[in-house]
């Protein structure tokens, strides 16, 4: 993968895995042209954020997990896999939407964004979430 | 609370705890994504306090987390039934109801929920996406006969092409499937909600998606009213794809009579600049 790359260490102890959210929000804020980055749960509700004040948080959320969600439920509707990411492109930037174990990491980018970088980062992440969260922790 | 005991065994001891304790404590692995563990504690508070309308309402919110709307429902009801206007709990609901395709009984429960609380900006925001989808293009009383889609060339690798209005209506398919007015309401309702996320985030109107799943990635273009998406395999290079999904817009107007003079070829401009540079042009 070129571009830039998350490079976080693996924290297994529980007591830090709000820490380690954090980070990967973070991380991903940090990768060029990126304008901010968030992970939400499927109930919409917003685990950690970092976003430009003009944004809403919540309602940012709220539809980004109800996106994430449609592709989910859509995918099972028409028997075929689930989504692992998505990139929507509009004329002034691009969101990009990934699925993982605790929610749905959501990027927010310029137009120039190198959108490999950014596929390549959020598989990072999603593999650092999927690698930290158990398998029956989250899902219960 | 039958269903959370099932669904979450209390880990870690079963020492002492007052309902505030376990709450705060679940509404804290909540925030780090640990829905098992937070589960476990809300079963516990519901063990000290059947009726306690906060467990109730995180019992809901942990069963969305992790995807299992039935029990959420259940337990959204059952704080409706205790705080008939409780605006959450509407909410919650109305995501449920949207998730299952039933945009009416959404938009109605969100018009509930801001009945009572006009300033909820989650509903609100959710309400404005249903809107829009409702306030999509409707299939004309005489719509137009179906492009010549056999005169698309699908490229090599193409697996399926799926032509529909913004509001789901198919136009055409290739190859013809059972399935494709399926997929292209679902596409419809994918691109519906993404537009409002991006509306939201400021970076104006959708004009391309690409969506990955395991075996396929789904190419679509857009203008806000016709819809061209291409499934390819989903090792296709992403500028290929595009430029594929380009070309295919491009022969749709055509057939569509939307465009003037004859459908564009894939565009041959490709010169020998970065994969990552023809990226970001294509989109």
């Amino acid at each position: 993968m070129s571009g830039p790359r998350l490079k976080l260490a693996l924290e297994y102890d529980s007591a830090s895995r709000g820490r380690h959210v954090r980070d990967i929000v973070s991380e991903l804020k940090r990768l060029h042209w990126v304008r901010g980055a968030l992970i939400v749960a499927a109930d919409g509700f917003v685990i950690a954020a970092e976003l430009p004040g003009t944004i809403e948080v919540d309602s940012m959320a709220a539809l980004a997990a109800t996106l994430g969600r449609e592709l989910e439920t859509s995918a099972q509707r028409l028997g075929r896999p689930s989504f692992c990411t998505a990139l929507f492109s509009a004329d002034d930037g691009t969101m990009f939407l990934a699925a993982s174990r605790i929610g749905y990491l959501v990027v927010l980018a310029d137009q120039q964004v190198n959108v490999q970088a950014i596929r390549g980062a959020l598989a990072e992440a999603v593999a650092l979430i999927e690698a930290a969260w158990a398998p029956g922790e989250a899902a219960g | 609370m039958t269903i959370l005991r099932g669904l979450w065994t209390a880990r870690g001891g079963r020492e002492p705890l007052t309902v505030a304790d376990a709450l705060r404590r679940a509404e804290q692995r909540r925030r780090e994504g640990r829905y098992a563990e937070a589960g476990a504690l809300v079963a516990r508070a519901l063990e000290l306090d059947p009726d306690n309308l906060h467990a109730h309402l995180l019992a809901a919110y942990l069963h969305v987390a992790r995807r299992a709307p039935a029990p959420a429902r259940e337990e959204f009801r059952w704080v409706l039934g205790h705080d008939a206007n409780h605006a959450r709990a509407l909410l919650g609901l109305a995501r449920i109801a949207l998730e299952e395709g039933d945009a009416h009984e959404c938009r109605d429960l969100l018009r509930r929920a801001l009945r009572f609380y006009p300033e909820f900006p989650e509903a609100a925001a959710l309400l404005e996406a249903v809107r829009t989808r409702e306030a999509a293009p409707r299939p004309a009383a005489s719509a137009p006969a179906p492009p010549r889609v056999e005169r698309l060339r699908l490229p090599g690798t193409g697996r399926a092409l799926i032509i529909g209005r913004a509001d789901g209506g198919l136009i055409a398919s290739q190859p013809v499937a059972d399935d494709a007015k399926d997929v292209s309401e679902a596409l419809a309702r994918t691109l519906g909600l993404a537009a409002a996320a991006l509306g939201r985030a400021g970076l104006g109107p959708l004009h391309r998606a690409i969506v990955e799943d395991d075996h396929d990635a789904v190419f679509t273009r857009t203008d806000g009213d016709l819809v061209v998406s291409l499934a390819l395999p989903r090792a296709t290079d992403p500028t290929q794809g595009l430029l594929d999904v380009n070309r295919l817009w491009s022969a749709t107007l055509h057939e569509l009579g939307l465009a003037a003079g004859p459908p564009a070829a894939a565009p041959s401009s490709t010169p020998a600049d970065t994969p990552v540079a023809r990226t970001r042009r294509v989109i």
